[in-house]
């Protein structure tokens, strides 16, 4: 009885960290729904072009959780950089770089390699790749005490740059003109490089990503809770000198953290290559990056929450797609809706916990 | 290159660095008082929005550039509660609320101007000053604006000199420094960032309203393109001093311009590498490779007692 009892206030705690999420995601769907009326669709084909959009068909939920699994990538290598202190705000740019380094590898070496490494070697180029652009902010960090907010920011815009910069250039990886190919785009990906696909059902794209996204999730989770390198980290978050008496080099503990966040998002970039349209190009990566760092944001530390949050973003970006197609609602109305759910959050989470949070260490 | 190219570019140069500017001295504001906005982008969006919504409905261009600020004001305000009084984490509110003001404003366009309204709106024209605009290479570039662009230099000189010469900008500079030293001092460090945060929307918004009146005279969905984050970038590349993120705009303009006339000038880059050059300047400024340049202690720091 009593034991019982107590699995149950366990599992009511447990749920506890949900209340404020829901009831944001509840008052933001109000808004969504007035929104839509607004737009002047039918309520009822709206939200039946939202579900069928999000999980209604094989392809819907294949491009949901395929989304959902770049974005926690992203969140999940963020949790590891807040575990030493660190905000990364890098992750559209380390995404850019992954996928930068996936193509280039993909499109001249790769292909001719025995199975699988045709897929295997542009995702571990992708992730050396997002994992090298997280430690120049990491290295920036220590060995300068540049901000990596700031530091981070700016390598998105340079990252994103020199995508732009490859697909532009034909001596580069810009497709060689014909006379039907003239968009700055890299050729698409040979077939053999591409990801496996899960089988979710008939015209599913869902990918092997999903697979990887989610053990990459477990072992970020066993990281930051259950490890001693989780511990050491944490302990650079809690002060420096403390750290570094107990014999833990703060620096380096700042490089490997941003380069384990810059690896994930990375990996993402590889994963979103090698999954259609295989086509590296100007804009395309619609902004899982910055996505996914407000996903790791909101998860608070907490892998599980990671997942949580990923998934939430990956159905609604997916569903708002088919809202605009089916019955002419704009999907910006999902950018409502998600932008609410975020700034609810994030509002009643500073109220809950400023007041008494310890200060973050400050170079 | 012959001189009525040479004048041409900077002309677009000093064009195209005019609403960035007015953002970034804005944002600079916030930045020296402790908060990063983030938000840059979507207050110069509403402004431009809010600009273009009543001088279509109005006609009138000036009605259009108050109503520009006010928006930007309304959305600056909702960021100050948030971050502020709320203690909320600056970077997630800020990627949100550009969202939201991409969303809103994309949205309600197709209610408030739908038809064409907001296609041709009217604006400010041209003013070419008497004989300075004359001058040779740059009259054009520095005296032949927009006449909006006269009042946001003033806004401009006047935020720098308050920043730099009053008491009211070193209660921001020490607020950005040291909150808690501030506060222990009787700075009353919430009210200083919430004004902060509120002149940042309202010169975000005249920024927004500039590009929408002053140079495209058209509001488009996300016609801010990036324009806020490159504010930002300024500030950075600036070293949160009033007159460098001057000359940083202007490198910007210049860099941007460059990008639209270089293959009429003969100069042969790719134009992705003009694109990077303002953010790897920034990124090399801050990380001490170019001059030692120190963020405000504070920067991103929720204050609390």
């Amino acid at each position: 009885m009593i034991a019982g009892s107590s699995i149950i206030s366990k599992a009511v705690d447990g749920l506890k960290p949900l209340k404020i999420p829901l009831l944001a995601t509840l008052a933001a769907f109000g808004i969504g729904l007035v929104l839509i009326v607004a737009a002047g669709a039918p309520l009822k084909d709206a939200l039946g072009a939202l579900q069928d959009g999000m999980y209604g068909t094989p392809y819907a939920l294949g491009a949901s959780l395929n989304a959902a699994a770049l974005l926690a990538l992203v969140g999940g290598g963020f949790v590891v950089a807040a575990r030493c202190g660190l905000t990364n705000v890098g992750g559209e740019g380390q995404i850019n770089v992954g996928a930068l380094a996936a193509t280039a590898i993909g499109l001249h070496g790769a292909a001719h390699l025995p199975t699988p490494l045709p897929v295997v070697v542009p995702l571990i180029a992708a992730i050396i790749a997002g994992a090298v652009w997280g430690a120049i902010a990491g290295a920036l960090k220590a060995w300068r005490g540049t901000n990596e907010v700031i530091s981070t920011l700016l390598m998105n815009f340079v990252a994103i740059g020199l995508v732009s910069v490859a697909v532009h250039e034909q001596s580069l990886l810009r497709q060689p003109a014909t006379s039907a190919q003239t968009l700055p785009n890299s050729p698409p990906l040979p077939e053999v490089t591409h990801l496996a696909l899960l089988p979710l059902g008939s015209g599913s794209p869902g990918t092997i990503g999903i697979v990887i996204a989610a053990l990459v999730l477990v072992a970020v989770a066993v990281l930051v809770r259950r490890s001693a390198f989780g511990l050491k980290l944490s302990s650079v978050a809690l002060g420096k000198q403390a750290a570094a008496r107990a014999g833990i080099s703060p620096g380096s503990m700042e490089i490997a953290a941003l380069a384990l966040a810059g690896g994930a998002a990375g990996l993402a970039g590889g994963i979103l290559m090698l999954s259609t349209p295989f086509i590296l190009r100007d804009g395309f990566s619609s902004g899982y990056g910055f996505q996914g760092l407000v996903v790791g944001l909101l998860a608070r530390g907490s892998a599980a929450g990671v997942v949580l949050a990923a998934l939430l973003f990956g159905f609604l970006d997916t569903g708002g797609i088919s809202l605009e197609v089916g019955v002419g609602v704009p999907s910006t109305v999902i950018l409502i809706v998600e932008a609410v759910i975020v700034i609810t959050i994030a509002g009643s989470a500073g109220l809950k916990f400023g007041r008494s949070k310890v200060r973050r260490a400050t170079s | 290159m012959n001189q009525v190219q040479f004048a041409a570019f900077l002309t677009g140069g000093v064009r195209l660095a005019l609403p960035v500017l007015f953002a970034a001295v804005g944002e600079l504001v916030s930045e020296r008082a402790g908060v990063l906005n983030l938000s840059l982008e979507g207050m110069m969006l509403s402004g431009a929005f809010g600009a273009s919504v009543a001088t279509a409905a109005s006609g009138s261009a000036l009605l259009g550039v108050c109503a520009g600020m006010f928006v930007a004001l309304l959305f600056a305000a909702g960021q100050a509660l948030l971050t502020v009084s709320a203690g909320a984490n600056q970077l997630v509110v800020g990627i949100a609320a550009n969202a939201l003001a991409l969303g809103v404003t994309s949205f309600a366009a197709r209610h408030l101007l739908h038809d064409g309204a907001g296609d041709r709106l009217a604006g400010f024209d041209q003013l070419q000053i008497p004989l300075l605009h004359r001058l040779p290479f740059v009259g054009e570039a520095l005296f032949g604006q927009a006449s909006l662009a006269y009042i946001g230099l003033l806004l401009v000189a006047l935020t720098l000199f308050a920043l730099q010469r009053t008491g009211w900008g070193l209660a921001v500079t020490a607020v950005g420094e040291d909150a808690q030293a501030a506060d222990r001092a009787g700075t009353p460090v919430r009210l200083v960032r919430t004004l902060a945060i509120l002149w940042t929307g309202a010169m975000a918004g005249f920024g927004g309203a500039f590009i929408a009146l002053a140079d495209v005279h058209a509001f488009t969905q996300n016609m801010t393109a990036g324009r806020g984050y490159l504010a930002i970038v300024a500030v950075i590349a600036g070293g949160w001093i009033g007159r460098r993120v001057l000359v940083a705009c202007v490198v910007f303009g210049a860099a941007t311009a460059l990008q639209f006339q270089a293959e009429a000038l003969g100069i042969h880059v790719p134009v992705a590498l003009l694109v990077i050059s303002p953010y790897l300047l920034a990124l090399l400024a801050v990380a001490g490779l170019v001059g030692r340049q120190r963020p405000p202690r504070n920067l991103t720091l929720p204050f609390t007692r």
